[in-house]
């Protein structure tokens, strides 16, 4: 994971790597053609058109786990460059279908309520902001924004603008009525942020006449005599008198939270870097005006569809696929952290020490990251068949002999070769990581990762990516039936050899005191991967013994 | 004459009421549904309040210019259109031309059949005597205004005070809502708005001539919240929802009354003066444990919540509720509605939460949207809450019991998974209007104050927390958070079809316990819903299934 401190020198960095992972996959093929024992069908040079090459340089920079196993492996001259993309076929169907990039949102906290920090001394207050709050501000109230556009720098400066926005707004939080009107009377800017938004409630009647029929409540307001004045039980303790004679009439949280959260659903339009206030107050401007206020045929059909919906007896029809945003994580194990890290932090409290929840945490983070990926394992497997239909017979066939043996032996997890086996070897895993969660959640205190040095973490969970994708793409090589097949698979072996000595290298390098743990964590990966070796012995072994019966 | 009307838009079966009708009574009658969603309202709440002396003030001046436009107006009529309208008038307003005797009933079914067929009287047919009578009626109304102590009267004893006062008779309040109306048919007004006020003194009028019980008239000089500060109102207020539907029975030889928050089921026949030929109560007929009702009576830290008046502002409770929809909000997909008392109770609490940080968290995982007394905010609010449950973003609404919303909106499949009703909503119990009608109610029907809050306070909840389911494929989750949930009186006038989903086991929750049982719960509905069911749970039946019910219910 990069970081950098703007965008600029993110956006360099990214067209160099770019332009760096274009020349390595272009020198891919050359390399095949030197391997002498290529048979035919693979020495053929992979003629991937320019789009395809976008496509998976896309991909692999939008996800810089991917790209690590990338780096890895086809460039390590362990996998193939078909090879490494054949088992994420589905990633570039998806990538196919939607060309478009996923928009930055707004973020969800509301940051346009700036909360005033006093020093506790003078009767000073602070407000700070900052160009996203700025942003959302203007976003959320149309009104500021248009007084920005028209009176700065003409008619004061901007932080004499923001200055007077916040002395209205502490006016409105304190809910001091008399002293706003006051104020409101001697200044007409400062009044223009205590009136109500006339921008928005102009919107509003646009977009009333666009809302789904069957929550219009507006339109059926007319059929009771609740509306009319002097109708209904009034004092009956569930409405507040409101003073609505006040030309401020006060602006509720209620409507902050309404307007924050549309805002938020419309999401951001402009892709404009915030970089100052003026340029920002500019985009939004723009952006608004190429969005036609138009209520078109179009809209109503949507009315019509939306009712239809409404309607319709669920239980007797197919369910409806609804149009989703998809999500796309650029790194997953950083997101993952992070949210899982933000539950905890939300659900924690503040009562016990900082220490221990951490340790806790990352103990949790970190196998909720291991489970996360195996889960994608099965998802990226189960999509993309490697093994034919007719093989896959075959291996049943195989496995059917097979299996009273694998039974004997007690080797549950021996016998694999199709996918579905495969499967069935990482759901076993999965049991096991969840085991041993439930054990470590038992004390949460000695989490299992926390006592283990940071670098040695980040070294153990790529290695864990590393074998997954080794692991994959062994038990997808069986039955070996031709020479590539086999080839693939020593390559394979000779890495995943390589992983395993690394792996006992950290464990008999540890400390002595997690050293337990470690061995521990590193069970299921050497299991794993003395499975895969293991089967791979039986394999030559029969292989051999049939040789010897013929020769 | 069976009549079958729908009850998925109830606003068909509202009719139009005469005289003012603020309480949307919300009938069903209907031959077929079973949806829960409509459900009577057993007060018609008529209140003609005149608030404000400023307000007061203003109707005064209207009134006053409304009867100067009105004699202008009249003056400039031809005097053949007058006298004809007098004619008519002579012959009874069921003659008039524009009121057909067949659709009285809908057009008018709070007034009796006399007074359709009966003339107006004499005193009132010119138009300004008419006038000249409402010009008294408004100065009397308005000495009863300056009134220092809380008056509850009945209509009876009214009306004989502005008969020696004023010297208006009964009958002649009676037709005033129709000599208007008349009169402004005649002069060919079209701005009715300008005449509200006068409007609503002659609805006003027309109804305590007309009833004689079943009303109250409250006159209040303050509302008592705020002593010190003079605004007076006057009330009249309806306690009877028998005289709502009464016409309905008349008129309709076969009345089916059908919802699902009819429990209690014996209540209704008191409350609406009526006995049932056949009254039944149907269990749903599904396919799985799709609805899940919980009672939660502690907070994560063990400590009771409820809003009971004394601990509803105690900052333990306000954050215990907090962080129930907290953990909810992070454990339950798309939608969650949450329900408060009153609308006070929401901005206070919704205040609270904003202070202690807690709604920043709740934002962090749902947006979050708030039905407010304004309703085109409120539809907007709706649209955007339902556009998030859609794109997958997921949302909360705020809601009120007893608000449009709870009463009109369906939250059903992923527009709502979980809804939480946060109290007990029972009604304001110091209202003026709410004492006069207990009062009413005990000494007319028998029935008990605490029976008839409860019994209302637990159809409100069960109004609310039904949105949330609407078919079979359909699932959600109820929690009523609130201790007093717990206890068997309040909890067993829910109706059926919850109680009988509400087990043993959840009666009694704390946060943390409830919110195991919700991943529980969602992860098994989540499954892919098998439409064919299995053995008797089918939801659709074939013709073959149908022969074979028919078949098992000759041979029983």
């Amino acid at each position: 994971m990069f970081e950098f401190d703007n965008v600029t020198n993110r956006d360099l960095c990214r067209d160099f790597v770019a332009r760096v992972l274009g020349k390595q996959q272009g020198t891919v093929p050359p390399r095949l053609n030197v391997l002498p024992e290529n048979s035919i069908t693979s020495t053929r040079p992979e003629q991937l058109s320019s789009m395809e090459m976008q496509r998976r340089m896309k991909l692999l920079q939008d996800d810089s786990e991917l790209q690590k196993l990338h780096k890895k492996f086809v460039l390590g001259n362990i996998l193939q460059e078909s090879e490494f993309w054949a088992s994420r076929k589905n990633l570039l169907d998806d990538e196919a279908n939607k060309g478009s990039k996923q928009r930055p949102g707004f973020k969800s906290a509301m940051l346009a309520d700036v909360r005033p920090s006093a020093d506790g001394r003078t009767n000073k207050v602070t407000f700070s902001l900052t160009t996203e709050i700025i942003h959302q501000i203007f976003a959320e109230k149309p009104a500021v924004h248009r007084a920005f556009l028209d009176f700065v720098p003409k008619k004061m400066s901007e932080k004499d603008f923001w200055t007077k926005y916040f002395r209205a707004e502490y006016l409105v939080r304190t809910k001091n009525i008399v002293a706003a009107a006051a104020e409101a009377a001697e200044d007409e800017e400062l009044a223009i942020f205590l009136k109500n938004d006339d921008i928005l409630a102009k919107e509003a009647r646009l977009k009333i006449k666009r809302v789904d029929p069957t929550l219009d409540m507006e339109a059926d307001a007319g059929d009771d005599y609740i509306h009319l004045p002097g109708h209904g039980i009034i004092h009956d303790g569930s409405k507040e008198t409101i003073d609505t004679d006040s030309d401020f009439a006060r602006r509720t949280l209620s409507q902050d939270l309404n307007r924050h959260a549309a805002v938020v659903l419309e999401g951001r339009s402009s892709d404009v870097e915030l970089t100052n206030t003026k340029t920002v107050a500019e985009a939004l401007a723009k952006s608004k005006k190429e969005l036609p206020s138009s209520i078109s045929d179009d809209s109503n059909n949507e009315r019509l569809a939306k009712v239809a919906r409404m309607t319709e007896i669920e239980d007797l029809q197919g369910p409806r696929s609804l149009p989703y945003a998809p999500l796309c994580i650029k790194d997953p194990r950083e997101y993952f952290d992070s949210q899982q890290a933000n539950a905890l932090r939300s659900l924690g409290g503040n009562n016990d020490g900082r220490r221990i929840r951490s340790s806790r945490l990352s103990a949790d983070d970190a196998f909720h990251h291991l489970l996360d990926q195996i889960s994608s394992i099965k998802v990226n497997g189960l999509s993309c068949p490697v093994v034919h239909s007719d093989v896959a017979l075959k291996e049943t066939k195989w496995k059917g002999q097979k299996a009273k043996e694998m039974e004997n032996t007690g080797f549950k997890l021996w016998y694999s070769g199709t996918v579905a086996n495969k499967n069935r070897v990482l759901n076993e895993l999965n049991e096991g990581i969840s085991r041993s969660r439930r054990l470590n959640l038992k004390n949460p205190q000695e989490g299992l990762l926390g006592q283990i040095p940071q670098c040695t973490r980040d070294e153990l969970m790529d290695h864990w990516t590393a074998i997954q994708e080794l692991l994959r793409h062994f038990w997808s090589s069986y039955p070996i039936t031709t020479t590539v097949l086999y080839n693939k698979v020593q390559r394979v072996k000779d890495a995943m050899t390589q992983i395993y000595q690394k792996l006992q290298d950290i464990k008999e390098s540890a400390q002595p005191d997690v050293r337990h743990e470690m061995s521990k964590l590193v069970k299921p990966m050497t299991q794993a991967l003395d499975a895969a070796f293991n089967h791979d012995l039986d394999q030559q072994q029969k292989v051999s013994k049939a040789g010897n019966c013929k020769p | 004459m069976p009549i079958s009307w729908s009850t998925a838009t109830s606003t068909c079966s509202t009719p139009r009421w005469p005289a003012s009708c603020p309480g949307r009574c919300r009938r069903s009658v209907s031959s077929c549904s079973t949806r829960h969603t409509t459900s009577i309202t057993s007060a018609l709440r008529l209140s003609v309040s005149a608030s404000a002396s400023r307000r007061w003030k203003a109707l005064n001046e209207t009134c006053g210019a409304s009867r100067k436009r009105l004699i202008g107006r009249f003056k400039a009529t031809d005097a053949n259109r007058l006298r004809a309208e007098y004619n008519r008038l002579v012959d009874g307003l069921a003659q008039r031309g524009n009121l057909p005797i067949s659709d009285a009933w809908l057009a008018n079914p709070a007034l009796p059949d006399d007074i359709l067929k009966e003339a107006v009287p004499g005193n009132i047919r010119r138009a300004e005597h008419f006038l000249a009578v409402l010009r008294r009626l408004v100065r009397f109304l308005d000495g009863r205004l300056e009134t220092e102590t809380v008056e509850n009267e009945m209509p009876v004893s009214f009306v004989a005070s502005i008969h020696s006062q004023a010297g208006i008779d009964q009958k002649m309040l009676r037709f005033c809502y129709d000599r208007l109306h008349s009169l402004m048919l005649t002069l060919e007004i079209t701005d009715t708005d300008e005449f509200m006020h006068i409007q609503t003194i002659c609805d006003f009028a027309t109804l305590i001539g007309t009833y004689t019980r079943g009303f109250s008239i409250i006159t209040e000089p303050y509302d008592e919240r705020m002593p010190d500060i003079r605004d007076p109102v006057i009330q009249l207020s309806c306690h009877d929802a028998s005289l709502a539907i009464q016409p309905v029975f008349d008129r309709f030889q076969t009345v089916v009354i059908t919802s699902g928050t009819l429990s209690p089921i014996d209540l209704y026949p008191r409350l609406l003066n009526f006995n049932p030929v056949i009254s039944r109560s149907f269990t749903m007929s599904l396919t799985r444990d799709c609805i899940c009702p919980m009672v939660l009576t502690r907070g994560s830290d063990q400590l009771p919540v409820s809003t009971k008046f004394d601990m509803r502002s105690d900052p333990g409770v306000v954050r215990n509720y907090g962080r129930l929809l907290l953990e909810m909000s992070s454990a339950v997909p798309d939608g969650i509605v949450c329900f408060f008392v009153s609308y006070s109770y929401m901005d206070g609490i919704v205040n609270s939460w904003n202070e202690m940080g807690i709604l920043q968290d709740i934002m962090q995982h749902k947006l979050v949207f708030i039905e407010t007394p304004d309703v085109v905010e409120t539809t907007l609010a709706l649209d955007n809450y339902r556009k998030a449950c859609d794109c997958g973003r997921g949302a909360i609404f705020f809601s009120v019991a007893r608000g449009k919303v709870a009463e009109g909106i369906d939250f059903d499949r992923h527009y709502g998974r979980l809804v939480i009703m946060f109290g007990v909503p029972f009604q304001y119990t110091l209202s003026r209007i709410l004492l006069a009608r207990l009062e009413y109610l005990r000494e007319t029907f028998q029935i008990k104050e605490g029976d008839f809050l409860t019994f209302d306070a637990l159809r409100q909840a069960a109004q609310c927390v039904g949105r949330v389911i609407r078919s079979k494929a359909d699932y959600g989750m109820m929690i009523f958070a609130d201790k007093r949930y717990s206890r068997h009186d309040k909890r067993s006038k829910l109706p059926g079809w919850i109680l009988s989903h509400l087990h043993d086991a959840h009666l009694n929750l704390s946060t943390d316990m409830a919110l195991h049982i919700a991943r529980e719960f969602l992860r098994r509905m989540a499954q892919p819903y098998d439409k064919m069911g299995s053995g008797g749970n089918k939801t659709l039946l074939t013709e073959e299934d149908l022969q074979n019910m028919a078949q098992d219910a000759m041979e029983m």
